[in-house]
């Protein structure tokens, strides 16, 4: 790796070390090897948001040419947001693209993803049905995301309803997270989603 | 007064230059109304490089107090140590900022552009101005109107 890359990656690592956001459990960051290339990012659910209470895992890889280049990033944990993939975790948000500058950091990264779970930008969608869903009913998209969130990120509020849904198709031998990605996407709808699984 | 062809960049073809058609289709649909998204929105990319020129204009000062670092590399200054200023007065090392505005024209810690020797992308920034300046004008003269 670089020289700039990997020094630059180890100061960044001390100033969110000492940052307040990590002294308040909001963001976490973490070595996944010597190499100072690959990281984990966690960020926490923001509050008055579905993702609330829910504690997210992102993979970090730092190219050789950072900070003149964005790190590549990804939700690890699975999450219903119109701007990151349900399937991948490819996460659309422009200073990770074209808007990228050498003076952000790690840190200001990680806030900005969390502030995109306060703020999902719907013109801009990453996932083309969770945005459909999003800006057509935004009801059911606030309870899909709450129960992605209860399932995956370990965030409090069960939804009975579509858990009882899951487990339908889960008794047809349908593989769990198969059938809650095909129920979240056909809203609900038993039927349809079944249909789609069998066709 | 600058006529319409020097304000808008434009200038005869030299000898054996191909004319950019793209370019032209871009300037024919913005001035019909018909590039609204190219008009309106965003450099769909990542803007240019800084012009040699204005790279080559960047202040060199020296170092005078503790505690300021480089927001490219996060490296502290040492006193007496040289630095390059761009115009908005934030301080980089020469390697890190030339490094930085060979990719794209902007200051890394608050985005202000120097000029760029890309055609098409001032062509762009000229256009969103002046589409800027007609939308104030439309709102004085509709304030004026019905207030
Ligand atoms: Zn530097
Ligand atoms: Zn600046």
């Amino acid at each position: 790796m670089a020289n700039i890359a990997a020094k630059r990656i180890k100061r960044e690592f001390k100033e969110v070390m000492n940052s307040e956001e990590v002294a308040g459990g909001y963001i976490k960051l973490a070595l996944v090897n010597d190499s100072w290339t690959e990281l984990q990012g966690t960020i926490v659910g923001p509050p008055d948001t579905p993702y609330e209470g829910g504690t997210f895992q992102l993979e970090i890889k730092v190219p050789e040419t950072y900070p003149f280049n964005p790190p590549k990033i990804r939700f690890v944990t699975k999450i219903w947001h119109p701007n990151v993939s349900s399937v991948t975790g490819a996460i659309c948000l422009d200073i990770l693209k074209d808007q990228w500058a050498a003076a952000l950091t790690l840190r200001t990264v990680l806030l900005s993803i969390q502030a995109l779970l306060s703020a999902a930008e719907a013109g801009d969608p990453q996932d083309a049905v969770v945005a459909k869903q999003y800006r057509e009913s935004q009801q059911l998209f606030l309870l899909t995301a709450r129960h992605w969130t209860n399932v995956y990120a370990g965030g409090p509020s069960a939804i009975w309803e579509f858990d009882q849904k899951v487990q339908r198709l889960l008794d047809m031998g349908i593989d769990e997270h198969e059938a809650r990605v095909a129920l979240s996407h056909y809203d609900w709808e038993l039927e349809r989603a079944t249909e789609q699984l069998f066709s | 007064m600058a006529d319409y062809f020097q304000e808008m960049g434009w200038r005869e073809l030299e000898d054996g230059e191909q004319p950019n058609h793209l370019l032209h289709m871009a300037r024919f649909l913005i001035d019909f109304g018909h590039y609204d998204d190219y008009l309106t929105g965003e450099w769909p990319r990542l803007p240019p490089a800084a012009s040699k020129e204005a790279v080559k204009n960047l202040q060199e000062i020296v170092i005078q107090t503790e505690n300021k670092e480089c927001p490219i590399c996060l490296k502290k200054f040492q006193v007496n140590e040289k630095a390059k200023e761009m115009p908005c007065h934030h301080l980089f090392h020469e390697k890190c900022i030339i490094t930085w505005l060979n990719q794209t024209n902007s200051c890394p810690f608050c985005r202000y552009e120097l000029p760029t020797d890309d055609e098409e992308y001032e062509a762009f920034k000229k256009q969103k101005l002046r589409a800027e300046q007609r939308k104030e004008d439309i709102e004085t003269l509709h304030n004026s109107m019905f207030s």
